[in-house]
């Protein structure tokens, strides 16, 4: 009886030491929905990636068979990864360049324009990027908005830039525009004017406040914007689907060729993989190789 | 041992709710599956054209995922999803050379599902091969859509009589290079290389086969102005971007045809390297999955799109245009107007069949696949 009477003591002190803090209780379906909505995906193509090829055997098998036939030499998949990165990385400086002078005048120039001039930009992300780029298709093509139009100006007709690896790019500055440039827009506006106005008045010319004071300021924006855009930039498809006509095979593409035609998801989930952590460590890398702290300007 | 088939059932099950998400709530949500059907299939059986008259006379939910080619379709059913579906509508080889002996799919009762087949156009007369398993005795699926599937040419710029007697070798042509598109569809643009190369594509290949298909291959690709989806090549075709395009037929040229562009046309080569044919059709076979808790609905849907009105609508469902097997029951045949007729290409019909190969399995589809990606990359 005494017994039965201690374990009874125990089992009701146990809870109090194992009970859960009530704010990871709250969190709990939060963290629920991110192992089962976010987690569990990707922990799932990464097994995939380890299964042997051509199977389902996730979770049952182990070999490195898939990324072998991947970095195997006759392989030329490797073709995609450079062309899959080398358009994300012009897509990323080029937009940085064109984003920067709009978000200047979003913040600065625009005035109570600015406004409306940010709808405009913000307009084109609620249709979907399928049927933008189809529009695109029907401006460029052969008799279509642009060439139908100049020559109903008796003119020569446009430029036969539709299906060209030039046409992808185009796309890809079109599509990614905004993912730069609201960020972007965001960073100039952590700029005080005060210290404009400071750096003036004590002589600093115009280069020298935007080297010194607003770009690295804006930095963070300008960095997330970046980052953004060379992530989405590096997983494309429907650009060089669409307005390319495959001229260019992308890496996403492959990988979609190896989820549907090949039947071979292990070797999609090995490029899905190789994706990640190529775009993961090339990100990673170059922030590693930037100095944070000042940029964020924390010191 | 019973642990490890119930742990493999377990990651089948977990795969197949992660791959199908809402789908496979849905199929807990409801105990019994008398109520509900689930269809995999290509476009146009998932239109609310051919699936609401059956949902309201059932008072069923129906859901209908519609993907656009073969190989995806059966690797979903390989996942695990067969607990998932009760209908899988694909191309004719797929039913009796895959998906039956890999036991995919369950047999129809033949009694209560041959008589469909003597009303439909004589090609389909029971016992239909492509319906039945291999040994002949099992029926495996319905007949239902097909046509002829090799180039579509702008008869404007290629008369059908040119197109016809040149064939594949169209493209061997260099004067052609910059003018043709490729549809996005490799299944099909592997058996084209190999016509265009000359060789039969549903035999075993050697060595040098193999190196003519990706001589070939290199070659088409890099001449190609575009590869895109059916929408875009036809878009293509009518604004003169380009002047012919494969992988095509009935299925990717009939909805230009119906907006008013007859001179598009799909054409089938006189001859060619599959036993003196160089066309290839397509004809798609619906089966029952092998489910293990089928819905009983999944035969009735089998019935009710053999009726000749909803025949037409499978016919003239959203997306593509094609003509149905049921076309040989004259209720059917009259539904259809002239006008059609004219978007199926309904009169030549008999003799573009005639002169293509059904669709079959590439023996080394795989090794052919690898050599078609590696010369696409070759466009950049």
């Amino acid at each position: 009886m005494s017994v039965l009477t201690a374990s009874h003591e125990e089992a009701a002190a146990k809870p109090s030491h194992l009970a859960i803090p009530a704010g990871l209780r709250a969190a709990a379906p939060v963290i629920l929905l991110l192992v089962l909505g976010f987690l569990a995906p990707l922990v799932t193509v990464a097994a995939y990636a380890f299964a042997t090829p051509k199977s389902f055997d996730v979770f049952r098998s182990f070999t490195l068979a898939n990324f072998a036939a991947i970095v195997e030499p006759s392989n030329t998949v490797w073709t995609s990864f450079v062309w899959s990165l080398s358009y994300a990385l012009a897509t990323t400086i080029l937009l940085a360049i064109i984003a920067y002078p709009i978000a200047y005048g979003l913040n600065r120039m625009f005035g109570k324009w600015a406004g409306l001039v940010s709808v405009l930009f913000v307009f084109p992300l609620f249709v979907s990027e399928n049927v933008r780029l189809y529009g695109w298709v029907l401006f460029f093509i052969k008799n279509g908005v642009l060439d139908g139009g100049l020559k109903w100006l008796g003119l020569a007709g446009g430029p036969e830039v539709l299906y060209t690896p030039g046409a992808i790019l185009f796309g890809m500055l079109y599509v990614y525009l905004p993912f730069m440039l609201f960020p972007m827009t965001l960073g100039l506006a952590m700029i005080p004017k005060d210290l404009v106005d400071a750096a003036r008045d004590l002589g600093a010319g115009r280069l020298m406040i935007w080297r010194e004071i607003e770009l690295p300021l804006a930095m963070p924006g300008i960095l997330i914007g970046m980052l953004l855009t060379f992530v989405l930039g590096a997983g494309a498809i429907a650009e060089s689907k669409i307005l390319g006509g495959q001229s260019v095979i992308t890496i996403a593409q492959d990988i979609e060729i190896a989820f549907t035609y090949a039947q071979n998801w292990p070797l999609g989930s090995a490029l899905a993989l190789l994706l990640v952590v190529i775009v993961s460590g090339l990100a990673l890398f170059i922030l590693s190789r930037l100095d944070l702290d000042r940029i964020l300007g924390r010191r | 041992m019973t642990m490890k088939i119930s742990r493999r059932n377990l990651m089948q099950m977990a795969g197949a709710a992660a791959l199908a998400g809402p789908l496979a709530s849905a199929t807990r949500a409801f105990a019994a599956r008398d109520k509900e059907l689930n269809i995999l299939c290509w476009e146009g059986y998932n239109s609310a054209q051919v699936l609401d008259p059956f949902r309201s006379s059932h008072a069923a939910t129906v859901k209908a995922e519609s993907l656009t080619n073969d190989p995806t379709m059966i690797n979903r059913l390989r996942a695990g999803e067969t607990k998932l579906w009760d209908l899988i509508n694909v191309n004719n080889p797929w039913a009796r050379k895959v998906m039956a002996p890999a036991g995919l799919i369950k047999p129809l009762p033949r009694a209560e599902f041959e008589p469909y087949f003597d009303a439909m156009l004589p090609n389909f007369k029971a016992p239909y091969r492509w319906a039945m398993s291999d040994d002949g005795k099992d029926l495996l699926g319905m007949a239902q859509r097909f046509g002829p599937y090799s180039f579509v040419v702008n008869t404007d710029k290629i008369s059908k009589s040119t197109a016809e007697e040149q064939g594949w070798d169209l493209f061997n042509d260099p004067s052609i290079a910059g003018k043709y598109g490729i549809q996005e569809s490799e299944d099909w643009n592997v058996f084209n290389i190999f016509l265009i190369a000359g060789i039969n594509p549903f035999k075993p290949h050697g060595e040098d086969d193999m190196k003519a298909f990706s001589a070939t291959a290199e070659k088409v690709f890099k001449g190609a102005k575009m590869v895109g989806d059916m929408a875009s090549l036809n878009q293509a075709l009518v604004s003169g971007e380009i002047d012919l395009y494969m992988t095509g037929g009935t299925y990717s040229v009939s909805p230009a045809r119906a907006d008013g562009y007859p001179n598009l046309r799909a054409v089938t080569p006189l001859k060619g390297p599959i036993d003196g044919k160089g066309g290839i059709s397509w004809i798609e076979i619906t089966s029952t999955v092998n489910n293990p808790d089928l819905s009983p609905l999944a035969t009735e849907f089998l019935k009710y799109v053999q009726a000749p009105e909803v025949a037409h609508t499978v016919a003239f469902a959203e997306g593509t245009f094609n003509p149905v097997s049921q076309m040989g029951n004259p209720k059917c045949f009259e539904l259809f107007t002239k006008d059609e007729l004219e978007a199926i290409q309904w009169d030549t019909l008999e003799e573009d069949m005639a002169r293509s190969a059904e669709y079959d399995i590439v023996p080394d589809y795989d090794k052919a696949l690898e050599l078609l990606t590696a010369a696409k990359r070759l466009r950049g």
